[in-house]
């Protein structure tokens, strides 16, 4: 389905969507950030850079509360939210990203915590000229419910499910040709992830990195695991227990492969025991695990451990200097 | 999915980020702010990890009196009523000055305001401090002496224009490690680096040149640097003979110190001192950054008027890229100094002792005033042991693990007649309190935090206080109240607005202003842009001084009975005495007991291994803690960090202090160690 959807009948789509679903769409902060919030919390932004809080941290938020054991020994789930999720303003980037974790989670055995949020949310991209300045952001693969896609003064939008459909039913119908072109766009922009990350990921799989290069690029990490923390299709998490009045309180929270800890044994000894191995890690998990486990790479190239990675050490930089330093000729 | 702009409550960086809360308003994680120019859209592992003890379960929620014994549970009335009452009687009995009154570097601006009135206005004593006494009490002194302004000169964007750091006494990638991150990209953008610390800590692998000198012999090294510089001839004479006064007497002061003396004393060897001397005068653009390191000796003012002098020599001061930068460790030790919570001076480092000023505030504020300097907090601590002191207001302070001597400590908060503690968890200082009252953590109210490079800036509330628990400037309005002092402040805004027309630096600052990016001062009025670099024209105090300093060794060096060398501080996961971070999953995690440094070859000496616990024991105190073996101490030196309760360095510390600036020798003293 494509229909075509003016400004005033986007904020339409909007109202109509926030009216059954907790719907978050892009604003910007006070500092100038942009990032998803509460729809009418704010000024609406249409167009900017990535959003900078990850998306999918909305169905795997930093902390999420489990469960709680009360004194006797019985368990409470959290209380189920009252509507499903809407997330609004999502580029290719971020919507693969989502992908690459629905996957990973619903891979048995399923995690029910993160489909507990996941099932019922709706996803809807916004590309075209929706990036900084209006400039061109590549259109998705489809994985979304709804995508609109900015055009001049106003978005087709496409609908890739049941859900998406109804909720476009109303509004008039766009032009094909117009989307036609704007696909073409898109083949012709750019591939969505840099040549150098897929370059990397083969001189990694062909194990052309010696560890000196690690020592060196490990010798910069300052340990803030923001590469992590900011990266979309990182899933691990750790357990905090918390003993309350009440019962005890089960929470997961956002781990990081770049700690000490993270593999430390009881014992004291770390399988990982230093910078060099963990940075080493976290690559090769993106750039050769991944691929060797899903058929492609864990790095949807959103930009954002390069940019939260204070020492400059995220995983484009890495990339490029593992081609610029091991590459053949 | 709500996000609330706010200001990290770690360290004097100053970054923002967004405190994300969740449908049912509680705290779910951290972003850094992508285009505040600290942050820049990142963080370290504090920050991003700054929501996680908001709501943990050991929260103070109530008002607590301790009765008997046993802690009971009180209502605000009756306890502000009994706080007023135990102070004021205090005061009747034995004179305003049998009381103490220590504020935190933890709170906003607007509350260390509050509490340095109430003090002085409301009991009428100058007898208020607070931990700055214990980090950069010497740069404040030192500073106001040499430059005229005891804050970092310049602004953390200088990192990015200078062509030579020159880091002595600060682990900046642990301590303040988005400026250390600054400093790393700086060296792979090419600048040179320098970096002086016994230690080989991270910034150590990327230096040009590492000196390991003697803890304690700072003075020498950079005397030893500046003799080198004149020998050279390298020092900046138009800089000198236009800007600088007193040259003659450092030319004189500095003759001595000749390589191969300078060696002797701090154990380098001679060569390195010199190469030290020519790569730092030859750029053209140098920054001196400078923590704990320096500060925290018996002569920790001599340390500072050193670097200052280094800085004077080469002309390194008032322009970008340069600068004496003194990095402040608490998020908002910089505004509990620029806020007076210190005994000799009001707001804006306005004298006590200046009439002038004195009339100022006592107009302001409608009483009289007190004319001597209060006690520094170091000092207070000794006065109480002794009697002399006999209540004391804590707010937000854990001095029991912050202050050198544990046993002293504890000896002098036993011996009051009164004390009372606010805070935000029971700590080992709220165990000897007698009224314990809950405050509302920074992410619960609202306010200013100054950070290290003088920038003003916005905390905000993102969720309500757990219980009972009240922010600090409405606790601290009742008091004054009680006092019979006006405290109708609608919100920190109104505080805020007192304050500016107090206090000239601060004086256009306002909360409109502090939107975005906050301010640096000097901001003097409403459309000044506020000063990212100081003394461009000329010095604050007009001429900068040279003031010439000799070495003076530790008061208590190793020797026959306690052979090894004390060296404490911090650990990049944790926060001082452990009261928040140790309550953080992530952090506790990483670091989760009490720890000691050793070096392998002093460990098979005296039969030590890794992860063994060891009784550490000085003239002071005995502690156990876990062996590390690690060469990132030198030998004959041993390293723990404060944190730590169960292991605390500070029951074996000296509190031996800076004449001046009465800082206690946190960073040498002697210990013997022996297997558990
Ligand atoms: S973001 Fe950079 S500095 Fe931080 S943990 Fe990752 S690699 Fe290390
Ligand atoms: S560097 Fe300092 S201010 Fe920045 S996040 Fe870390 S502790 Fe907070």
């Amino acid at each position: 389905m494509l229909k075509q959807l003016t400004r005033s009948a986007l904020e339409h789509l909007l109202q109509q969507t926030a009216a059954d679903y907790r719907l978050q769409v892009p604003q910007r902060l006070a500092d100038g950030t942009r990032q998803l919030a509460p729809y009418g919390s704010g000024e609406l932004s249409l167009f900017g850079e990535t959003p900078q809080r990850k998306p999918t941290s909305a169905f795997f938020p930093q902390t999420e509360p489990l469960l709680k054991i009360d004194s006797t020994g019985a368990v409470q789930l959290p209380a189920a939210a009252e509507k499903p999720l809407a997330l609004f303003g999502l580029d290719a980037h971020d919507l693969h990203g989502i992908a690459f974790i629905d996957r990973f989670f619903s891979a048995a055995p399923a995690d029910d915590v993160y489909l507990r949020q996941r099932t019922n949310a709706l996803l809807i991209g916004l590309t075209g000229a929706a990036g900084p300045d209006q400039s061109f952001l590549p259109l998705s693969a489809g994985n979304c419910d709804i995508e609109l896609i900015a055009s001049n003064d106003h978005w087709l939008a496409v609908a890739y499910s049941e859900t998406g459909e109804q909720l476009l039913e109303p509004f008039p119908d766009g032009d094909n040709d117009r989307l036609r072109a704007l696909r073409e766009e898109t083949s012709s922009y750019r591939a969505i992830r840099p040549d150098s990350l897929q370059k990397a990921s083969e001189l990694l799989l062909h194990d052309r990195v010696p560890d000196d290069f690690w020592e060196a690029i490990a010798a910069r990490c300052i340990l803030c695991s923001g590469c992590n923390l900011a990266c979309p299709t990182c899933t691990c998490f750790c357990l905090q227990d918390r003993q309350r009045a009440d019962g005890t309180e089960r929470s997961r929270v956002w781990d990081s492969c770049q700690l000490d800890a993270f593999m430390r044994e009881a014992s004291g000894h770390n399988p990982l025991g230093s910078e060099a191995l963990r940075t080493r890690r976290r690559i090769h998990h993106k750039l050769a695990a991944d691929p060797q486990r899903w058929g492609e790479l864990g790095c949807v190239a959103c930009g954002r451990c390069d940019r939260a990675c204070p020492t400059g050490i995220g995983i484009f930089a890495v990339a490029e200097e593992i081609v610029k330093r091991y590459e053949k000729g | 999915m709500n996000a609330t702009l706010t200001t990290c409550p770690y360290c004097g960086t100053g970054c923002n980020f967004y405190l994300q809360s969740d449908v049912n308003g509680r705290l779910s994680g951290v972003e850094p702010a992508g285009k505040h120019p600290t942050s820049r859209g990142q963080l370290c592992i504090k920050g991003w990890n700054a929501h996680a003890f908001v709501d943990h379960p050991d929260r103070l929620t109530a008002p607590q009196l301790r009765r008997n014994g046993q802690l009971q549970i009180t209502d605000w009335n009756s306890a502000l009523d009994l706080l007023h009452d135990k102070l004021s009687g205090i005061a009747a009995q034995y004179g305003p000055d049998s009381l103490m009154f220590l504020s935190s570097a933890k709170v906003s601006n607007e509350e260390n305001y509050l509490l340095m009135k109430l003090a002085r206005a409301g009991y009428g004593t100058n007898n208020i401090d607070h931990c700055a006494r214990l980090c950069h009490s010497s740069t404040v002194t030192g500073l106001v002496e040499t430059l005229g302004s005891g804050a970092m000169t310049n602004s953390l964007s200088c990192f990015d224009e200078t062509g030579l750091i020159f880091v002595i006494g600060s682990n900046t990638t642990e301590q303040h490690p988005l400026i250390g991150s600054r400093i790393l990209n700086a060296v792979q953008r090419g600048a040179r680096l320098i970096v002086a610390d016994s230690r080989k800590i991270r910034l150590a692998r990327h230096a040009d040149l590492h000196l390991r000198q003697q803890n304690g012999s700072d003075v020498a090294l950079l005397n030893g640097m500046m003799r080198q510089i004149l020998q050279d001839g390298q020092e900046d004479t138009e800089f000198i003979s236009q800007r600088t006064e007193n040259f003659a007497a450092l030319r004189q002061g500095v003759e001595k110190f000749t390589p191969e003396y300078v060696a002797q004393i701090t154990g380098l060897p001679p060569e390195q001192i010199v190469s030290a001397a020519r790569l730092f005068a030859q750029a053209r653009r140098a920054m001196i950054v400078y923590a704990m390191g320096i500060t925290q000796h018996s002569h920790g003012v001599d340390n500072v008027r050193a670097i200052s002098n280094l800085a004077l020599l080469t002309g390194n001061l008032g322009r970008p890229g340069t600068g004496v930068n003194p990095l402040r460790g608490q998020n908002n030790v910089q505004g509990a100094c620029d806020m007076g919570a210190l005994p000799d001076v009001y707001t804006g480092y306005q004298r006590v002792a200046d009439p002038a000023a004195r009339q100022k505030f006592s107009t302001a504020w409608g009483v009289q005033l007190p004319e001597t300097p209060g006690l520094m907090a170091t000092h207070a601590i000794e006065a109480a042991a002794a009697g002399q002191v006999r209540g004391m207001l804590i707010l937000g302070e854990n001095p029991m693990l912050s202050e050198a001597n544990q046993g002293l400590v504890r000896k002098a908060l036993e011996r009051l007649d009164f004390l009372a503690v606010i805070d935000i968890f029971p700590t080992e200082t709220t165990d000897l309190a007698e009224l314990i009252l809950p405050a509302a953590c920074y992410a619960e109210k609202d306010g200013t935090f100054t950070s290290t490079e003088r920038r003003v800036q916005r905390g905000r509330k993102a969720l309500e206080s757990p219980g009972a628990a009240r922010p600090d400037w409405q606790i601290l309005c009742a008091l004054l109240q009680r006092c019979g002092l006006p405290a109708e402040y609608a919100d920190p805004a109104e505080i805020m607005t007192e304050t500016a027309t107090l206090t000239p630096s601060y004086g256009g600052i306002s909360y409109p202003r502090l939107e975005g990016m906050g301010l640096q001062w000097p901001c003097p009025d409403a459309e000044h842009p506020g000063t990212p670099i100081l003394h461009r024209e000329q010095f604050t105090r007009g001429k900068g001084r040279f003031s010439p300093v000799d070495y003076r060794p530790s008061a208590e060096l190793p020797d026959a009975d306690y052979p090894f060398l004390l060296n404490t501080g911090r650990t990049y996961f944790h926060w001082h005495t452990g009261s928040m971070t140790r309550r953080s999953h992530l952090l506790d995690r990483e670091e989760r007991q009490a720890f000691v440094e050793i070096h392998p070859a002093d460990a098979k000496k005296h039969r030590i291994k890794e992860r063994q616990q060891v009784k550490i024991s000085s003239r002071r105190g005995t502690i156990a803690a876990a062996a590390q073996l690690t060469d990132r101490v030198p030998a004959g030196q041993v390293f723990i960090p404060f944190h730590f309760a169960e292991g605390a360095a500070n029951a074996l510390t000296n509190n031996a202090l800076d004449p001046e600036s009465g800082i206690p020798e946190f960073k040498v003293c002697a210990v013997r160690i022996e297997p558990c």
